[in-house]
């Protein structure tokens, strides 16, 4: 047991040193000269002359040897040091972190609502399983699923902020308002989160709702089950006590491994409802060519995703030690 | 006799389906003939304006126009190739890549066979979409980079499944006798390996190609589709980085109808995919 978790924390170190690598190598492997491109973003080529070339190769250290290169890039990021924008004029670190916290709220909202609203919806569908409301809520829970969370976004954003007015169009806040105290500060950031958080939990719930839906389903069958129902406990005793529980092991595993999926999801929700959180950054970091900028958040969401994996892997052999090193992760 | 046959079967195949999937699988057919006959379906240029900036949807321009005056069925129609290039091409390049892979890790088995396993529960555990911007911010995308990029990430299904299938197939005996008869390696690969595996593959390219439209829909939306070809994700990004388009009318057509062009596609597949998988493979069917 130990040898194989061993396994697996050596493997998600390798793979955050290529996710590392692979962020020291592009710039280097990309066709022309770093100042070509940085002098480029104004349309005109500036001519620089050797000498400033020169200058700018040992400002940057690109005169030194590779490995001494990438030993020092990999002491930077130790020292939680991504560089400097050139967009921003400002540390890639410092701009990151005045972002993350929205993308997190986002993200976190997203797996607590869609956690227990995924298997409530399953548990019920479980428990009247084969009528038409178990039916209707599988067919139209997986379709969603399977469309991806931009394209859902887009259609709400449509319907209730641009028709219907009821949600803004864009931002996390209001601008220029002051709040007159700390609820109205709150009611006016779940009011912009609202519609973000809606459309990544409808697009998330599948998953969720299929896994509960089926453990609840197999449990159903457990003679237990027949024990407690003839105790007279409650149906929603039963649910809660006796069904749930046993199928939390699943649905806690899933949560933390579509972690990676989400964070995906929200990057590209951010930019539909115009969120400020990283993966509206990354897209006007891509749009300004800001290299430095989108390599940082890149590292950043990479490790949190990889984290995120690591944790389910754990948690899952910790509970249920018959699983096997190399059972098949389906995606 | 062969084409009658060839029909039928193919009549058959199409009975296998559930509702939603018939309706996915003609919606899709729908798409298919109108990325091959885009030049004709539309009497406007793609590329070019043929009319004035943003006008409502009329009788010259069915579907309106962009901010440029570029007719917006003009560039449906052609974002239909786009999509489907980018599908196919992404599967087709993933499922012979990773169909070798697959192969030759499976047949020579060692240390081939361990690097490529590693490579695989790398790539798995791999945040794709951050690793895809990132190369496709980097390589500039262009039409290419993009399939290459979504290729690098879509071929470890079918390796995995060809690995499988080859080392079950490797351990026959009538694979034994034929390399007793002094079969090469090759021959066995042409002769027994690709035909077994092939069926699996073509299954696993439509399932690669709807993930691959899917995310190139994706990337496109952040900006990161080739500017030279349109494709929807792309149309929908530019319309949405028009300064303000909520507070006037233009969204009503400008965003809404590459939505709904994106959104008839991905709906499609996902029913396609939903039926090919319980057809394939029964016992997950509920």
């Amino acid at each position: 047991m130990k040898k194989v978790r061993g396994m697996r924390v050596i493997e998600y170190l390798l793979t955050v040193l290529v996710i590392v690598t692979l962020n020291f190598a592009l710039p280097r492997a990309m066709p022309g000269d770093p100042f070509l491109v940085l002098s480029d973003v104004e349309e005109e080529a500036a001519v620089l002359t050797e000498e400033q070339r020169q200058y700018y190769f040992e400002l940057y250290g690109l005169d030194r040897p590779m490995h001494k290169q990438y030993l020092s890039y990999l002491g930077d990021l130790l020292r939680g040091d991504l560089g400097h924008s050139i967009y921003y004029n400002e540390s890639v670190t410092t701009i990151i972190l005045r972002r993350l916290p929205w993308t997190l709220f986002l993200v976190i909202s997203t797996v607590i609502l869609r956690t227990i609203i995924g298997s409530l919806l399953g548990s019920i569908s479980a428990w009247c399983r084969g009528n038409f409301f178990d039916q209707f809520l599988f067919f139209n829970l997986i379709t969603i699923s399977e469309i991806p969370a931009f394209i859902t976004g887009l259609l709400i954003l449509f319907v209730f902020s641009a028709m219907l007015g009821l949600f803004p169009l864009a931002g996390a806040m209001s601008h220029f308002t002051t709040y007159s105290n700390w609820w109205d500060k709150l009611l006016d950031i779940l009011h912009h989160a609202f519609l973000p958080i809606v459309t990544l939990t409808l697009a998330r719930l599948g998953g969720i709702y299929l896994l509960a839906r089926n453990s609840v389903v197999s449990v159903i069958q457990k003679d237990y089950l027949l024990t407690a129902q003839a105790k007279g406990l409650s149906k929603g005793r039963i649910l809660l006590w006796h069904i749930l529980r046993n199928a939390m092991l699943p649905i806690v595993t899933r949560t933390f491994l579509s972690l990676g999926s989400l964070v995906g999801g929200a990057i590209l929700v951010e930019n539909v409802f115009n969120y400020p959180g990283l993966g509206l950054l990354m897209q006007e970091a891509v749009n300004v060519h800001d290299y430095t900028l989108i390599q940082g958040i890149f590292l950043v969401v990479a490790l949190f995703v990889l984290i995120a994996n690591l944790m389910a892997d754990l948690i899952y052999k910790h509970f249920d030690p018959r699983i096997e090193s190399n059972e098949e992760a389906t995606a | 006799m062969e084409l009658h046959l060839k029909i039928k079967s193919a009549i058959n195949a199409f009975k296998k389906f559930s509702l939603s999937g018939k309706l996915g699988l003609i919606l899709i057919l729908l798409i298919l003939l109108m990325a091959i006959f885009a030049p004709w379906l539309s009497p406007h240029p793609h590329q070019r304006s043929s009319g004035s900036a943003l006008i409502p949807p009329d009788s010259e321009h069915i579907l309106g126009t962009d901010d440029l005056g570029i007719d917006l069925w003009a560039q449906i129609t052609n974002g239909a190739r786009i999509s489907l290039l980018v599908g196919f091409g992404t599967a087709l390049l993933a499922a012979v890549g990773g169909g070798i892979m697959g192969i030759v890790a499976a047949y020579k088995g060692g240390l081939i066979d361990k690097i490529l396993m590693r490579l695989i529960d790398i790539m798995m555990v791999m945040p794709d979409l951050p690793v895809m911007i990132l190369l496709a911010a980097f390589f500039g995308p262009s039409l290419f980079n993009i399939i290459l990029v979504l290729a690098i990430f879509s071929w470890i299904r079918p390796a995995r499944i060809v690995r499988s299938q080859v080392l079950m197939l490797k351990e026959q005996s009538y694979i034994k006798s034929a390399e007793s008869y002094g079969a090469k390696s090759w021959y066995l690969i042409r002769k027994h390996f690709l035909p077994e595996v092939s069926p699996l593959l073509a299954v696993s390219i439509i399932r690669l190609s709807s993930r691959a439209i899917v995310a190139e829909a994706g990337l496109s939306f952040l900006g990161l589709g080739d500017p030279t070809s349109r494709s929807w994700g792309l149309i929908i990004h530019h319309a949405l980085n028009f300064q303000g388009i909520y507070y006037t009318s233009f969204w009503r057509w400008w965003l809404l109808y590459p939505w709904l062009a994106l959104t008839i596609l991905t709906v499609s597949l996902a029913f396609i995919g939903r039926d090919l998988e319980r057809i394939v493979d029964p016992r997950l069917g509920n």
